[in-house]
């Protein structure tokens, strides 16, 4: 009786993905919210009585690799991702059995409102998770125009 | 900042959360060693990830607190805020109680070392 399997020799791919299957057997996928693609950063700006915030995930930037710049009312988030390396190179593509995370250059352009303070913005980051604060202008008093007139 | 999996530690069991809960994307690669893992998990602090072996199932749940002011409104909404939770089941080449993990700025990084292969041994065939 044999004791091979009787598939190996015609069919060496069914043999690879068990390999893989034989270290990592099946992913369990739980999920309830599915996050679709999206621009990235993927951000949320909320409003509060003092501010406004904004708030981007960004897992594995570090704080020296984040640029952030304003100018004429828009915001600019700039970054850049770097892959896991190994023996401090490149992880060569055959060695990953998965590879779903993002990595490389990344730009994001944000309008934000007139009315904040430019000078006393600022941002955390902690956990991947940014926070960029813009506090709000103080509400200008209205002021009286004086009309000369042409005479 | 790093977590190790202790054997003698009775497997807890992993609460489900009632919000929403995403798969976080992962990384695999093999080195000889074993296989490190990547998972990002913005918004997780050492303190609010649970990692778990139990049998051969690697459990994460990286449970995720909104940090945003109360009263805040929502001008403009790209992502929502939830727990992250993705099971494995582990070969047995792996070994269970050497599971490294590490959480650095949202990214868990997790060691699965393999066992050492056995060195072929010579069976000696006695004559009858």
């Amino acid at each position: 009786m044999p004791i091979f399997r009787w598939e190996q020799s015609w069919n060496p791919l069914r043999d690879l993905e068990r390999e893989v299957d034989r270290l990592i057997q099946g992913v369990e996928f739980s999920v309830q919210g599915i996050r679709m693609p999206r621009q990235y950063p993927a951000v949320n700006i909320f409003e509060l009585d003092h501010e406004f915030l904004i708030t981007a995930e960004l897992p594995g930037m570090q704080v020296e690799d984040l640029d952030l710049t304003i100018a004429n009312s828009v915001l600019t988030l700039k970054g850049h991702r770097n892959p896991p390396v190994i023996d401090d190179g490149e992880i060569p593509e055959e060695r990953f059995r998965r590879q779903e995370r993002p990595f490389g250059e990344w730009q994001r352009s944000i309008s934000i409102p007139d009315r904040i303070s430019e000078e006393h913005l600022s941002a955390e980051f902690n956990e991947g998770v940014l926070k960029i604060h813009l506090p709000k202008l103080e509400e200008e008093l209205p002021r009286q125009i004086p009309v000369s007139s042409g005479e | 900042m790093s977590r190790q999996h202790n054997p003698e530690e009775e497997p807890r069991e992993i609460a489900h959360p009632e919000q929403y809960v995403f798969t976080p994307p992962i990384d695999i690669y093999e080195t000889e060693q074993g296989l490190v893992l990547y998972a990002d998990l913005p918004g997780v602090s050492v303190n609010s990830l649970e990692l778990q072996v139990q049998d051969n199932k690697l459990t994460l749940l990286g449970r995720v607190e909104p940090q945003i002011p109360e009263g805040a409104r929502p001008l403009h909404k790209e992502y929502e805020v939830g727990n992250y939770l993705r099971s494995f089941i582990l070969s047995g080449e792996i070994v269970h109680s050497e599971i490294e993990a590490k959480l650095t700025n949202g990214v868990l990084r997790i060691f699965l070392p393999k066992a050492p292969k056995a060195e072929p041994r010579r069976i000696q065939v006695n004559t009858g």
